[in-house]
């Protein structure tokens, strides 16, 4: 498998804080890298670093083979960067907007028009390409700004968080559309602090917190971290301690929590736990309203991991 | 690419609302208010004498030149001014109740005027102190010329001739629409100088759509396969190109709508306005580069410089002649005092002299802040953005 980017020991800190630290990683050619973290957890100043924005301390940086610097301008035609904060120009249409930052890297003029109108078929504004920034939902103008950053259909795409904020719709069609820029042969590095996505979407991923890798790998790699095989959810009204310390007992729970009349029960492995529990409930004569089961989750990874919850 | 930027560039700058507003808007507002307030000026038939008075002491009655000059400019139809001859106390009391637009006084035998308030009307008074006082000067001139030329024999009345002659030159120039309306240009020359390092701004924009440190655009163009000069390079000649524009027009506008006399020279002013504008726009590009804030805090400074320049230049009724007695400096270095200075030399003197040291300096002062903010665009790796 070839590395389209190779990052070795990337330490930078800004003035005496290290936001990023000693960190190492690969991105596969063809794949969807989800960059998992909570805010400040130095995904965005990893990519400023191999993007060759900022200085850092210490590391070694390539993409594409070589060496990245604020020169490598081969390297720079073939990336694509969504950045974090929306940055399109109010005075543009959409496709004024669009046609401009993909100028930047095309300068045919008919090329352009074709790639400016495959952007916005991607993002999904055929609709609105009259009109101004200012006249777009949140959810509209982030699906602009994801036009702007890669209608150059480029072969290396960076997201950083560019579902922030955005309606369920419109997230769909983002993750849609990032699907099929993978499709068409793109690699791409998705950062994010939404474990949900990065769940449905990311061939890989790596777990970040305060600048350290934590973990790697595919999400089932990764959900094997957690030390946990499946959830169990069982609405029961009432319970008493009796019946409640009988469900410790069961084979493979690791943890039972009662609260609000929702028992939660954790199961360390084993298969049909689910059925087992059904099967359980019934013995004992436990009446309850609603059951179902969860697989662990990348939180569960990192609270199994750092001791806290991913989520804000 | 070069065009392609410059293109787009220049488009957001006219649809930007901001813009257009600091480099077309605001100057031609200003023009029009300037216009409406020596309108009264500007229309010789309708000048009204100006109340002043002058404290009638000592000093004052010592300064015969002076006096004699001052009172036939307070007599007969024609006069410029209704003189009241009073003692300080109420000379005082009088500007204070806004009866006299101001009053004269002699010290240190050197003729002084006093106003409450920056005017079109106060300037006109001014003005004629200036002028007389430089009379004078010139008729001791002449005096001392004789009495050297005399050996000995004071040819008394052949002075006496050459200094009323002098003297009565002095008058009319005060009234003469012309003369009147000279400090009318001054004040729009300003204006036009203001204009044009407002453009600064423009400039301090375009660079900080191309630098990640500043704006999120400037990260797309960083990350861009384009060099950083090239984009550099057309944003600022979008931003120019914007400025210039909007010079000329301000300038056709005074000109020939508004109908005040700016000097036959168009020319060569339009030249003047042409490395001004250079120099603006190097001015904004260094303080975009050195100047890690955003856009609103530099447009603020770049307002403040701009207007400060131009109350030393003489806009807004402050006295160019007296500011550049008071702070030479200020009018020598600030930009807008050598743009105003060289329309100033282009209207007063054939002799291009000072108008070419106008134009040479403008032209380093626009050097060394390209050459500034070339150093600070060297770096290429942001220590945080
Ligand atoms: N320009 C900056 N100056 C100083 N500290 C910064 C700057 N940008 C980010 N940081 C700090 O570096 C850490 C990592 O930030 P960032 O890379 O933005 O995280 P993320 O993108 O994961 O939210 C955070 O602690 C943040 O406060
Ligand atoms: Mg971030």
């Amino acid at each position: 498998m070839k590395n389209v980017i190779e990052v070795k020991h990337l330490t930078k800190s800004y003035k005496a804080h290290k936001a990023v630290d000693d960190l190492s990683l690969e991105v596969h050619e063809g794949e969807i890298l989800g960059l998992l973290g909570p805010n400040g957890s130095g995904k965005t100043t990893t990519m400023n670093c191999i993007l060759s924005l900022l200085k850092f301390d210490n590391g070694k940086i390539t993409v594409f083979g070589k060496e990245m610097t604020p020169s490598s301008y081969d390297a720079k035609a073939k990336i694509g960067v969504v950045f974090q904060e929306v940055a399109v120009f109010d005075e543009l249409t959409v496709y004024g907007n669009i046609d401009y930052f993909c100028g930047l890297y095309i300068e045919d003029k008919e090329t352009r028009a074709q790639y400016v109108a495959d952007a916005i078929k991607l993002v999904g504004l055929e609709d609105c390409t009259k009109q101004y920034p200012k006249q777009l939902s949140g959810g509209l103008l982030r699906r602009l700004n994801i036009a702007c950053g890669i209608a150059h259909k480029p072969k290396l795409i960076f997201l950083d968080e560019p579902t922030v904020a955005v309606d369920p719709q419109s997230r769909n069609n983002i993750l849609d559309g990032i699907k099929k820029l993978r499709d068409d042969g793109a690699t791409i590095v998705y950062t994010t602090h939404y474990m949900e996505e990065v769940e449905i979407l990311c061939d890989r991923v790596i777990i970040l917190d305060r600048g350290k890798i934590i973990a790697s790998g595919t999400n089932d790699e990764l959900k094997a971290l957690a030390k946990i095989e499946e959830k169990v959810t069982v609405e029961i009204p009432e319970l008493s301690p009796k019946q409640l310390s009988g469900f410790e007992k069961i084979k493979n729970v690791s943890e039972v929590e009662y609260d609000n009349g929702v028992l939660k029960v954790v199961y360390r492995r084993g298969k049909n736990n689910l059925g087992d529990m059904i099967e359980y409930l019934k013995e004992n004569r436990i009446n309850y309203d609603k059951i179902f089961a969860e697989r662990p989750t990348l939180n569960d990874v990192f609270l199994e991991l750092t001791g806290k919850e991913l989520r804000d | 690419m070069f065009w392609h930027n410059y293109k787009y560039a220049f488009r957001t700058l006219i649809k930007s609302k901001e813009m257009v507003f600091w480099t077309l808007a605001f100057p031609f507002i200003l023009a029009l208010l300037f216009y409406m307030a020596f309108a009264r000026l500007h229309d010789y038939d309708t000048f009204e004498p100006l109340n002043v008075a002058v404290v009638n002491d000592e000093s004052y009655r010592k300064d015969v030149a002076f006096s004699e000059a001052f009172k036939s400019l307070s007599e007969g139809d024609e006069r410029v001014f209704n003189t009241q001859y009073v003692e300080k106390e109420k000379a005082e009391e009088l500007l204070e109740s806004g009866n006299i637009e101001g009053y004269v006084f002699v010290e240190e035998n050197e003729a002084k005027v006093k106003i409450k308030e920056n005017g079109t009307m106060t300037t006109v008074l001014v003005l004629a102190v200036e002028q007389i006082s430089q009379s004078v000067d010139a008729v001791n001139d002449i005096a001392m010329d004789e009495i050297q030329r005399a050996n000995g024999a004071v040819d008394i009345p052949a002075i006496y001739a050459r200094v009323a002659a002098k003297i009565s030159e002095a008058q009319p120039n005060i009234k003469d629409d012309s003369r009147v309306m000279n400090i009318v240009a001054v004040e729009f020359y300003t204006l036009i100088a203001m204009a044009i390092m407002q453009g600064a701004m423009v400039s301090s924009e375009m660079m900080n759509r191309c630098l990640p440190n500043i704006s999120n655009r400037g990260k797309r163009v960083a990350i861009a396969p384009t060099r950083k000069s090239i984009v550099v390079l057309s944003s600022l000649l979008a931003g120019y190109t914007m400025l210039f524009a909007a010079v000329i027009l301000l300038i056709l506008f005074i000109r020939f709508v508004l109908g005040i006399e700016l000097g036959d020279n168009l020319g060569l002013i339009m030249l003047h306005s042409a490395i001004g504008s250079l120099a603006a726009t190097a001015m904004g590009m260094w303080l975009s580069v050195i100047l890690k804030t955003n856009d609103a805090a530099k447009n603020v400074i770049i307002l403040t410089i701009t207007m400060v320049g131009c109350m030393f230049a003489g806009m807004f009724g402050g006295q160019k002649v007296f500011f550049d007695e008071m702070l030479p400096i200020v009018n020598k270095i600030s930009p807008v005092g050598m743009i105003t200075d060289g329309f100033y030399s282009l209207y007063y003197y054939d002799d291009l002299s000072r108008f070419t040291v106008n134009i040479v300096s403008l032209l380093v002062v626009a050097g060394i802040f390209f050459a500034l903010s070339i150093r600070g665009l060297r770096r290429q790796r942001y220590d945080s953005i």
